[in-house]
């Protein structure tokens, strides 16, 4: 932006809400209640102005294009006639105080819920943008009327100066209403955030936001969201949801994850959700419910590969690419006989350096440690930290293998306030 | 967007459960137990305890009466805090700062952080006065204390500690027992009850606000609401929020009614004043004779120790979620520094307070609840304009009756505030 240095002043929404609005004549109009802006844009610019004349009458929506003189005080210009236009809000626009000031919002960059202290404007060639929001304790001893008191009361006793918290702009997601999480642009804000801070963040929001802020999500993102998130809050959200939006979501969570979260569900709920799953994903989840929570069963998945010890290496790296986005993990293919009893164990590593011709069963580690269905969780622990696996395979009385524990939840269950 | 996720009649929700599936209703009552139940019983804490011994040992039965209305605006208001806790799913302090903006919700916050630290000061004075009965000296006792309630909160396992703190709550049995086993005069007492007196003097209006500071508490209605929010209860478990709330707050009266009443009986008919908690006890002289004073210590000991560990961690959390600080246990003190500050500053301050040479517990205890009593018509402009917000509440806005008790009661409240200042200044 080619812009005069001089002409560029910043401003506080705090320093000018309430200013009195005259027209170019000298009379009142009434005093300034509120700005209006157009999210979507990057620095979005100031269009218009809401005045509020008497107690009781709606304020008066005037164009910013009419402000002459926005110095001190505002100055509006009438048009022709004397009248000025009114207009209705359309709904893409934003009350800057009424969504923003003292609400809370998404700090993109930080990954964190803040509070709105105040707005920065930038003001060039007679236009307002929006550039800044406050968030810090400066922003709010000035909305006190005493930031003069506390800088000159730090610099005496402490030799400090207390700086400004700004977030540009760019990295705000307002959360006062449903809809502003429903434009296009803010969901791209949000959609930066890893999983796991969007996680932090629903957790710190009302039920409310937190729901809005949930299903404002994409069903991939909403699933990985969905899997970080404190227990009760996950019930919450997916009791508040359609049953068929919910399946959607689920489906996309880890085979574990999903059984955990269906079986927290009251029963009605999740068998609604289970009839509007795919068939087969559904089978798989029914039957991880039947096992207690905090056993070997409970915390396995069943999405794992398998392979028969005749197949060749070359095969089995095909297989792996073929059927890796279904699978919960892939770091080790598990090699059974066709009653599914475990006869070894091969690591991705192993395939991949394996000459393609040669079977598995001449490249498989026969030393195969597994845990049984009802094992507690501090004893398959032990069994992590003296192998150093990454994943242990769970199987019956008979050796067939069931599933395969992910060190991530066992870790969950062992250490559950790690993360959280 | 209220529409779809709440019923709109109010009406066909309090009745449905308790017509078909009353057990299964009885069991989420169970579980739902909490909020308002807990929040009654920390709000017989050490200073009220001592304004309830305080006002029949000097007064006589002249103050039952002022239960009668206390106890329905007790019930107005925290239902009104719970109905907005479970609508709004916000705190109250959250809702008064997207309301009415941060140049009033920071004054007020300064306001609340020294009634607060106040009411924690009588807290901690509690502990003095009751271990000083077992003559164990406050420089001691003190410390200690706060040593203890910074471990559990911090560190400890509060939840489970809370049920123990619970438990012992049936203390105040004890006072409802010692009450028929003294055999007073119940002729006279129920005559009293339903008979208003009211005196136009400086220290009797001041036990009049103090006694409703107490009952009431501006701190009590944050508390309450931030602790519905944080079960998550919605709208349909409301019903049953409201019975634990109306339970919780006549349990408070009764047993401020027993209290008042025995002190009438025993100190004030033999005409002993109460200066420290050993006279006090006396009042519960008919159930333990000589061992009344260790009940009485005991009982005194676990409401102050309850409610100290509670107040400091409420009012950190009141202020940071007006301030949008980050206010998590869970959190490290680098990434909550505001509230581990506040609540450090609370519970350093409060002892620190007690330690200084001479302090008078008694009235340390007594007149924090005055200044609760002065605050309250504040806190509750507040909650009544957000109760009525319709873009806050939906459908769930103040019935024009309770709207019209509410007001009354802020009006009478500040007029008895008014009138103290008056007699205060020019008496």
């Amino acid at each position: 932006m080619a812009v005069n240095q001089e002409s560029q002043v910043f401003l506080f929404l705090s320093q000018i809400l309430g200013k009195k609005i005259i027209d170019t004549m000298g009379r009142p109009l009434g005093v300034l209640a509120d700005l209006v802006v157009n999210p979507a844009e990057s620095y979005p610019l100031v269009t218009d102005i809401l005045v509020s004349s008497r107690r009781n009458a709606p304020p008066l929506v005037i164009p910013w294009e009419r402000v002459a003189d926005c110095n001190g005080r505002f100055t509006v210009r009438p048009e022709a006639g004397g009248a000025l236009p009114g207009r209705v809000l359309a709904e893409n626009e934003l009350l800057l105080r009424d969504a923003l000031l003292d609400k809370q919002i998404v700090d993109t960059d930080g990954a964190k819920v803040r509070r709105v202290n105040d707005l920065q404007f930038l003001k060039a060639h007679r236009c307002l943008y929006l550039v800044h929001v406050d968030v810090g304790f400066r922003g709010l001893m000035r909305r006190a009327g005493l930031v003069k008191v506390m800088d000159v009361f730090l610099r005496w006793f402490f030799d400090y100066t207390l700086t400004d918290q700004w977030i540009s702009w760019k990295f705000v997601q307002p959360l006062s209403t449903p809809d502003l999480l429903r434009l296009s642009i803010t969901q791209a804000r949000l959609s930066q955030l890893h999983p796991a801070d969007l996680a932090d963040i629903i957790e710190d929001l009302d039920i409310h936001k937190r729901t809005a802020v949930f299903q404002s999500l994409d069903v991939e993102t909403a699933a990985e969201t969905l899997e970080e998130t404190d227990p009760k809050i996950q019930v919450r959200l997916i009791e508040d949801m359609m049953p068929e939006k919910s399946a959607d979501i689920i489906e996309e969570m880890s085979l574990s994850e999903a059984a955990d979260l269906l079986g927290d569900l009251p029963k009605e709920k999740a068998d609604g959700i289970l009839k509007e799953m795919e068939q087969e994903v559904a089978e798989d989840v029914k039957e991880l419910l039947t096992h207690p929570e905090e056993t070997a069963g409970g915390l396995m998945t069943t999405a794992f590969p398998k392979a028969l010890p005749e197949m060749s290496a070359g095969e089995a790296l095909d297989y792996l690419r073929r059927e890796a986005e279904e699978m919960d993990t892939i770091h080790y293919l598990y090699v059974t006989d066709a009653e599914d009893c475990l006869l070894g164990v091969i690591s991705l590593r192993e395939i991949l350096m394996a000459d393609p011709a040669v079977a598995l069963k001449d490249l498989m580690d026969e030393r195969v440690v597994a845990v049984g269905l009802d094992e507690e969780p501090d004893e398959i622990a032990e069994q992590f930290a003296k192998y150093g696996v990454t994943a242990i395979p769970v199987v019956d009385d008979d050796d067939r293998i069931e599933g395969v524990i992910l060190f991530k939840n066992l870790l969950e269950a062992v250490a559950p306030h790690l993360g959280k | 967007m209220s529409d779809e996720r709440f019923p709109t009649n109010l009406r066909s929700l309090v009745l449905r459960p308790f017509q078909r599936r009353t057990w299964r209703s009885f069991a989420v009552f169970l579980m739902l137990l909490g909020p308002g139940i807990i929040t009654s019983n920390v709000d017989n804490d050490a200073g009220g305890i001592t304004t309830y011994s305080l006002a029949g040992s000097e007064y006589g039965l002249a103050f039952l009466w002022t239960l009668i209305p206390i106890t329905v605006a007790l019930i107005v208001i925290q239902e009104m805090c719970a109905r907005m806790g479970v609508i709004s799913g916000k705190g109250l302090s959250d809702l008064i700062r997207e309301r009415f903006g941060a140049r009033i919700t920071f004054y007020l916050m300064i306001v609340l952080i020294l009634a607060n630290l106040g009411n924690t000061v009588a807290e901690f004075a509690g502990v003095a006065a009751s271990l000083e009965i077992f003559g164990i000296s406050r420089y001691v006792s003190v410390p200690a204390a706060a040593v203890f309630v910074w471990w559990l909160v911090v560190k400890g396992n509060y939840k489970t500690v809370e049920k123990a703190f619970l438990v012992a709550c049936l203390f105040y049995l004890s006072y409802i027992v010692s009450g028929f086993m003294g055999r007073p005069d119940w002729g006279e007492i129920g005559e009293a009850f339903i008979t208003p007196t009211l005196r136009m003097d400086g220290a009797f209006l001041m036990m009049a606000v103090g006694l409703v500071g107490t009952t009431i508490a501006p701190w009590m209605q944050f508390f309450l609401q931030s602790s519905i929010v944080d079960k998550g209860l919605k709208a349909a478990d409301y019903p049953v929020t409201r019975i634990d709330v109306i339970f919780g707050s006549i349990t408070v009266n009764v047993v401020a009614f027993f209290i008042i009443m025995l002190c009438a009986v025993t100190l004030f008919k033999s005409g002993i004043r109460i200066d420290s908690a050993q006279d006090a006890a006396l009042a519960l002289a008919p159930l333990a004779g000589d061992y009344c004073a260790w009940l009485f210590a005991f009982g005194l000991l676990n409401a102050s120790l309850f409610a100290a560990s509670i107040l400091p961690l409420s009012t950190a959390y009141t202020v940071c979620e007006a301030f949008g600080w980050e206010s998590s246990l869970n959190c490290k003190f680098t990434e909550a520094p505001q509230f581990y500050g506040l609540y450090a500053l609370m519970i350093i301050l409060g002892a620190g307070i007690i330690l200084l040479p001479d302090v008078p517990l008694i009235s340390i205890m007594y007149y924090s609840q005055v200044v609760n009593g002065l605050l309250l018509p504040v806190v509750l402009v507040f909650m009544l304009i957000l109760v009525n917000d319709r873009r806050i509440m939906g459908d769930y806005t103040n019935s024009r009756g309770m709207n019209a008790f509410s007001w009354l009661t802020v009006g009478i409240l500040i007029l008895l505030s008014c009138a103290l200042v008056f007699a205060a200044l020019f008496y």
